[in-house]
């Protein structure tokens, strides 16, 4: 298994931010849906993704609440609030303007 | 953005509990051990990898809480808790280093507040922006009432028709308003006293925008015609002091025994348009002859007595206003040129060609009082931020020594992991509490230095100080400025020192070779204080000079036992022709009272910074083309020359036979005979006449010797004495009794004979002429006090601070003492080593800044009085001083250092 790519900072709170746009994730399942969909690719250790989490949901980005998770024990689930739907939006779109930029670069030399 | 604004806020305060985070954190390995557990793992083994694939608990809780908004600010809290148990664990260096600060700060913020008070506060009016302060260029051709503020090309003193037609002409100010002051007695309930006037247009309270408290201020038609408008406004503070807040308006009290109606009291907080001036009474401009019986000037063209200001009216700028109102200037100053009776080329320049109107910004208001103020008050606060400067190094080399001591603290944080950035933090907190701990005891005690320092400027006198010994927001922003930066100066000289990962190694080579950039650093601050102390010093020594020689000055007579009072009997309503033969009554009662050595009177008051002068036409003297030359015009009584104790030079004082019928005389003084007739016996017998009036013509009967007569600071001048009795115009006079009597025992009897012949006469400003003079030298007198503590305060503080660097730096020498001193060297030698060392630096220190210091005093060399800019005596002194301080800070270490035990310090590491 290579080792996880380093990623850049601002594109892990891209990355949690889409991983809970669709339902409310705990923390233990975002790390797990990032590895999955990146097929492991993308390894997202608890000392950079609870303070990621954190520092999210202290810019009201994300919000926090205690439920019920899949193993009924109680945990605390994470959802967008509409300033980071926003937020993911606007990154998104900066996202794709680096990644379109960095490949013409790339297919030029 | 607002919504995360508040989101960032809730979470500021309230954060997350340590539990929650700990819950979510053990449920992430719970999850991770039970997905093991799915994939097939023995449970010892799923639990292994699990808690292998989290990492550091500990090290994930501290990088959550590391994201909580308010995490720098609680770091900032925990460095100042740190700091502050660091502090009080040395009391001894905590409390020099706080006291020093509050007694910088302190000065600083008493200071400044009296700068701010007198500099930069705007005046108490609505939209003071929009106020200008005129003046203009152009000879005065005629009489000038000057309250000074004066300087070439800047005139502030107009006529009255000239501000009316100002006033009614221009079209760039929404309002041109003019005042003079004056005093008047005022009787209230029957009781009479001598109170500040202000004469002033109708339009002043509404054009500066300033309300009644009570009542109305005047309007535009309270300003008709002379005499027509016998209506007054109050002052606040006058009100409430002298008339208990009683319902005044409608009211009817006297000014000068005419009966005034009262219409209103001003807001509180206004004075003048006049910084410093403070009236008591308001009275219109029309009612001038009221005021002032023994002048007639509202229709003069050629009495230059009002000061103006004007509000721009809206969309004007002061450039355009000047440019609009210059025209009108002219023409008016062209009309009033054909009027005047030297109609010369040289005249015409003079009074209309290079005549011009200046506006200038009126926000804080004109004022000679501030004019007087300003080098003064520049001048204390250079030497207070020097004070400043020196508290900060003192701090530094004293914060210096200490960190010295906590190098392994330091080298243990290093060893544990914190950053250079940590360190430093860590060392400004500790420098900010020392900062804002002695601004707090400084900023305490300024108000109460400030009070005091009022009072003592206003005692002797009766005046009424222009200053408020409350600080405002302004001045505490100024001071907790210069509080941060200063603490920021002084922490951070130990953190250039510990600014260093590798700082166990850097500081057992220092102790070896005794050298290194902490040695260089020390030997600045030992530097810096012996010469910022050198400065303080030396200007202490200039000022203090300054006032013991104006204390001694040969004035011409005998100062002592003199005591002085006004009586002015026009503010008792005399009309003119019964004013001279009212104030001889005095002069005798007076003369014949118990005690009393002699008595005499002037019009124009002794080193009083008074004069009243004009141009003479001198018999047997042909004038240069062009002379412009004053003479002082004092009248006296008969007795006034040999009362003061002026000798007599030639010819005769003057004596009970000049009358005012008698033929006119005069007595010169020696400056006028050689002015004029190159001898002391060649005036006699020549004639002494005013150009302008007539029946002044006089026959110089006597000379006398010089005296001062402006202050003390002024050399005498030319003089030309006649007697009160054959003045032209009669007025209040200043009385000088010769007596041995306590000043306040002669004071009565001299009242109840005053009383005695009428009971509305008030006798004022009764004091020593001695006080008067140190009343008159109240600027040089505050400035010598505050330079002295200042160079004193600059001296303890030198003393301290050298004491600490030496202290620590034998200290550390004491390994190469050991050596020396097993080697042979005995005490004395090594007393005489660092002695000799620091009085070299110290030498040399002082050698550096003997330049800035004559700069220094340079620059102050117009407040200075016979004081040289080398003056030898103020250096030596100075020089004596620092290095007295300088080798006594010293000596104590050398001889602990001399106490070694050679075989014990070798043993040191």
């Amino acid at each position: 298994m290579p080792p996880p790519a380093d990623l850049l900072q601002g594109t892990l709170d891209m990355l949690v931010l889409k991983a809970v746009a669709l339902e409310p994730q705990h923390g233990w399942a975002i790390a797990q849906r990032i590895q999955q969909t990146s097929e492991n690719v993308l390894q997202i250790g608890q000392g950079s993704l609870y303070p990621a989490l954190h520092r999210l949901e202290y810019k009201g980005w994300i919000r926090a609440q205690w439920g019920a998770s899949e193993n009924n024990r109680r945990a605390r689930f994470y959802s967008l609030t509409a300033a980071g739907r926003k937020q993911l939006e606007a990154e998104l779109a900066n996202w794709d303007r680096l990644a379109g930029a960095i490949n013409l670069v790339l297919a030029r030399i | 953005m607002l919504r995360e604004f508040f989101t960032r806020l809730r979470f500021f305060f309230t954060g997350k509990s340590r539990a929650a985070v700990d819950e979510e954190l053990q449920f992430h390995i719970d999850r991770e051990v039970e997905a093991n557990l799915a994939a097939g793992l023995s449970p010892a083994e799923a639990r292994r990898r699990a808690l292998l694939a989290f990492g550091g608990r500990e090290r994930a809780r501290e990088q959550c809480r590391e994201q909580r908004p308010a995490w720098s600010l609680e770091m900032f809290l925990r460095d100042l808790r740190y700091g502050f148990r660091g502090l009080l664990r040395n009391p001894g260096f905590t409390t020099v280093a706080v006291l020093t600060l509050a007694l910088a700060i302190g000065a600083n913020t008493t200071i400044f507040s009296l700068i701010d008070q007198a500099l930069l506060r705007t005046l108490p009016v609505q939209d003071p922006g929009r106020l200008v302060v005129l003046s203009f260029s152009g000879d005065q051709a005629g009489h000038v009432h000057s309250d000074g503020g004066d300087s070439p090309g800047h005139e502030h003193e107009f006529s009255y028709p000239m501000i009316r037609d100002l006033e009614s002409k221009n079209e760039v100010f929404s309002g041109v308003i003019a005042s003079a002051s004056h005093d008047v007695g005022v009787t209230w309930n029957n009781r009479a006293e001598s109170v500040a006037a202000e004469m002033v247009t109708g339009n002043y309270f509404q054009t500066l925008g300033v309300r009644p408290a009570v009542g109305r201020v005047f309007v535009s038609s309270d300003e008709t015609a002379p005499g027509a408008n016998p209506v007054a406004v109050l002052n606040f503070d006058y009100w409430r002091s002298h008339l208990a807040e009683a319902p005044v308006v409608g009211k009817t009290l006297l000014v000068n025994g005419t009966p005034f109606t009262i219409v209103g009291v001003a807001a509180p907080g206004f004075h003048s348009m006049v910084w410093g001036r403070l009236p008591d009474i308001y009275v219109p401009i029309t009612e001038q002859s009221v005021v002032q019986p023994d002048w007639s000037l509202l229709s003069n063209h050629q009495a230059y007595w009002l000061n103006a200001a004007a509000r721009l009216r809206a969309g004007v700028t002061p450039a355009q206003a000047a440019a609009g109102l210059n025209p009108l200037f002219y023409s008016l100053r062209a009309a009033e040129f054909t009027s005047l009776r030297d109609q010369s080329a040289h005249e015409r320049k003079a009074y209309l060609t290079d005549s011009h109107i200046n506006l200038e910004s009126g926000a804080q208001g004109f004022s000679p009082t501030r004019q007087d103020l300003r080098t003064p008050l520049t001048i204390i606060m250079a030497m207070v931020l020097l004070v400043i400067g020196m508290a900060v190094v003192n701090v530094a080399s004293l914060l210096l020594v200490r960190a010295a001591t906590r190098a392994r603290e330091f080298s243990v944080r290093y060893a544990l992991g914190a950053t250079g950035a940590q360190v430093v933090r860590q060392l400004l907190a500790e420098g900010l509490i020392l900062g804002l701990a002695g601004a707090v005891i400084g900023l305490a005690f300024a108000p109460e230095a400030l009070r005091l320092l009022i009072h003592w400027t206003a005692a002797g006198s009766g005046d009424t100080p222009p200053f408020t010994p409350t600080l405002n927001g302004q001045v505490l922003v100024f001071s907790l400025g210069i509080t941060l930066l200063a603490s920021l100066l002084f922490s951070l000289a130990p953190a250039t020192q510990f600014w260093n990962p590798h700082l166990v190694e850097a500081l057992k080579q220092q102790s070896n070779t005794g050298l290194g950039s902490s040695l260089k650093f020390r030997r600045t601050c030992v530097a810096l204080q012996i010469g910022f102390s050198l400065l303080l010093i030396v200007a202490a020594g200039a000022f203090v000079r300054t006032i013991q020689n104006l204390r001694h000055v040969n004035v011409g007579f005998a100062t002592d036992h003199l005591l002085a009072f006004d009586l002015a009997p026009e503010l008792a309503g005399y009309p003119a022709a019964d004013v001279a033969p009212v104030e001889q009554r005095v002069l005798d009662a007076v003369a014949a009272l118990p005690g009393v050595r002699s008595v005499g009177a002037t019009n124009d008051p002794d080193l009083q910074d008074d004069g009243t002068g004009g141009s003479v036409v001198v018999s047997g003297y042909t004038p240069p083309p062009n002379e412009d030359f004053d003479v002082e015009l004092p009248a006296v009584s008969t007795g006034y020359l040999q009362d003061l104790g002026i000798p007599l030079l030639a010819g005769r004082y003057f004596n009970a036979g000049d009358t005012a019928t008698s033929q006119k005389v005069a007595v010169v003084n020696q400056l006028f005979a050689q002015h004029y007739f190159g001898s002391v016996t060649a005036a006699l017998g020549h004639h002494v006449s005013r150009p302008s009036l007539p029946d002044t013509d006089a026959v110089i009967v006597g000379v006398v010797a010089n005296a001062k007569h402006n202050s003390v600071r002024d050399p005498a001048k030319v003089t030309s004495y006649i007697p009160f009795a054959q003045s032209v115009r009669h007025s209040g006079l200043t009385y000088y009794v010769r007596t041995w009597q306590p000043p306040d025992t002669a004071a009565n009897s001299i009242r109840a004979a005053v009383a005695n012949i009428d009971a509305k006469l008030i006798v004022s400003n009764v004091s020593t002429l001695t006080a008067q003079i140190d009343d008159d030298l109240l600027n040089e007198r505050i400035v010598a006090l505050l330079a002295a503590n200042f160079g004193g305060l600059a001296a303890v503080l030198a003393g301290i601070g050298l004491y600490g660097i030496l202290a620590y730096s034998t200290a550390q020498r004491t390994r190469e003492i050991g050596i020396r001193m097993a080697l042979g060297a005995r005490r004395g030698t090594v007393v005489g080593l660092i002695v000799r060392e620091v009085l070299l630096l110290a030498g040399g220190a002082i050698l550096a800044t003997l330049p800035l210091a004559v700069l220094f005093t340079r620059a102050v060399r117009s407040q200075l009085f016979g004081v040289s800019v080398i003056d030898p005596r103020v250096y030596g002194a100075a020089i004596l001083l620092l290095v007295a301080v300088a080798a006594l800070a010293a000596m104590v270490p050398a001889r602990r250092a001399a106490t070694i035990d050679p075989s014990r310090a070798l043993r040191t590491d």
